[in-house]
């Protein structure tokens, strides 16, 4: 990164000799630079897409990825991307669970996902988080989940609302932020399980779990590691399914003629509360550094 | 921009009167231009000073940090004495939407207690807090005295009453205060010297 540099060509010298950093502003400015360029690159949600679109961006490329969206292509037809943000599998993953969700009209989902969410309002309370950081931000994630299930209205607005609504700067934010503070509450209550994956993941870990929650989970951005996906299905009780797209596989990526033997690997994340055989509500195609949803066909 | 969580915060850092951190609109009901108020933390070369912050708050607050930056003169490794200008990671790539107005300006007074040379925003400062921090302390009281204490309360109003009284002018009097890090017995020698 040259934010440092490129931001200090435009500040004076200052009069004291020594060159100070970069001021927050000026971090701030280069950060809200790469932010609007990603914007108008992508939505925060895309459109669906046929998943041959995705064969095509690899067409000329490492063929074991064509191998294996090719091998993909039986099990999911479309797919939708996200913006790569850094909140890339939050956001994914609740537009793909609110979706599946206003499509399926399962309201006694609705109903367990309301209530599984109020409960968290007191779980953070006692976590040591002020209400008046997360309420909002539940009742707009409440709000989605409220609307998804009125029966009044055919799908089609609704469903347009929601990508309205998960477009949004505001709402969909809002909504991620609130996943990442439950999250982050998930993870220091379990502090014993978690620990020792955190541990694992850096060269120099962070001494405490709620310094690595404060530092990896809680910002806007910071990406999501197993250890997220892991925490936050297990705090809503969402079955989630990743699958993993990489270009692992024949040297250099081969040529196509050993035939189609290569799978993405499959992870399921089901929460330890879910009966056996439970089938995932979201699935997800994890492709190095970010995340996109997959339609099951 | 979530107006309501701004405005709660507002309330709640109004209702804490003991937080020694306040916090005032600048411009009528314009939310995202404030001024934070910092006490200088006790046992500290800023106690006693209030510390004036300029606040705004971006559009995406608070899914980004509020830009902070003191509008007090400050003499801390931390702090640009030029600028005001701060360097503390929850103001940057630390922030979480989890933090608030009142818990960002209760970490500015925590950095007047700690200042951290390791990590400086102002080179000069930082330096001398590392190899003469006698004079780094007096020169740290010295701007505190001169630009954070109300002027009825200042020690050093009254030093440069003292010494004025004795005949000399104000302009020389700040200067020889100034150059022997506001004592008011070696800035007399100075000037009698």
């Amino acid at each position: 990164m040259d934010a440092a540099s490129s931001g200090a060509q435009t500040e004076p010298a200052p009069a004291a000799g020594a060159p100070e950093r970069p001021s927050d502003e000026e971090i701030l400015a280069q950060q809200n630079l790469i932010r609007a360029e990603q914007a108008q690159r992508s939505e925060y949600v895309g459109n669906e897409e046929p998943l041959s679109a995705l064969k095509e961006e690899y067409i000329n490329g490492n063929q074991n990825f064509v191998q294996k969206i090719s091998k993909l292509e039986s099990a999911y037809g479309r797919f939708r991307r996200t913006r790569g943000d850094g909140n890339c599998f939050f956001r994914g993953f609740v537009y793909a669970y609110l979706e599946g969700l206003l499509l399926g009209r399962d309201t006694a989902e609705c109903s367990r996902i309301t209530a599984v969410v109020q409960g968290w309002k007191m779980r953070l309370v006692e976590g040591g988080f002020q209400e008046l950081v997360f309420e909002d931000a539940m009742d707009l994630l409440l709000d989605q989940v409220a609307s998804v299930s009125k029966p009044d209205s055919g799908s089609g607005p609704q469903h347009e609302q929601l990508l309205i609504n998960m477009r949004d700067d505001t709402v969909s934010n809002m909504i991620v932020m609130f996943l990442r503070l439950v999250t982050s509450c998930e993870v220091q209550r379990r502090e014993d399980h978690f620990f020792p994956f955190i541990m694992g993941m850096y060269d120099e870990p962070p001494p405490t779990v709620e310094l690595f929650c404060q530092r990896f989970v809680e910002p806007m951005g910071e990406e999501s590691d197993h250890l997220h996906i892991v925490a936050v299905t297990d705090a809503l009780q969402i079955p989630v399914r990743v699958v993993y797209l990489d270009s692992s596989g024949h040297p250099g990526g081969g040529s196509g003629a050993g035939g189609a033997d290569l799978d993405a690997t499959v992870h399921d994340f089901v929460p330890d509360a879910c009966p056996p055989g439970t089938q995932p509500r979201v699935h997800l195609l994890y492709r190095p550094g970010h995340y996109d949803i997959l339609y099951p066909r | 921009m979530d107006i309501g969580r701004i405005n709660k915060e507002l309330k709640e850092i109004e209702r804490d009167t003991a937080s020694g951190v306040r916090v005032e609109l600048r411009n009528g009901s314009d939310l995202q231009h404030l001024t934070g108020f910092v006490q200088g933390p006790k046992d500290t070369p800023y106690e006693g000073g209030i510390f004036k912050v300029e606040i705004t708050l971006e559009n995406s607050y608070p899914f980004v940090p509020p830009k902070m930056k003191f509008l007090t003169k400050v003499w801390h490794p931390n702090v640009s004495s030029q600028s005001g200008a701060i360097c503390l990671d929850i103001l940057k790539d630390q922030w979480s939407p989890a933090l608030t107005l009142k818990t960002a300006l209760l970490s500015l007074q925590a950095l007047l207690s700690s200042p951290q040379p390791d990590d400086p925003q102002d080179a000069v400062v930082a330096k001398q807090f590392m190899s003469d921090h006698e004079t780094y302390r007096k020169t740290a009281r010295f701007w505190t005295e001169s630009f954070a204490i109300p002027p009825s309360q200042s020690a050093l109003e009254e030093k440069i009453a003292h010494i004025t009284e004795m005949g000399f002018d104000r302009a020389a009097a700040v200067a020889a205060l100034e150059a022997v890090g506001g004592d008011e017995q070696a800035a007399l020698e100075r000037l009698l010297g």
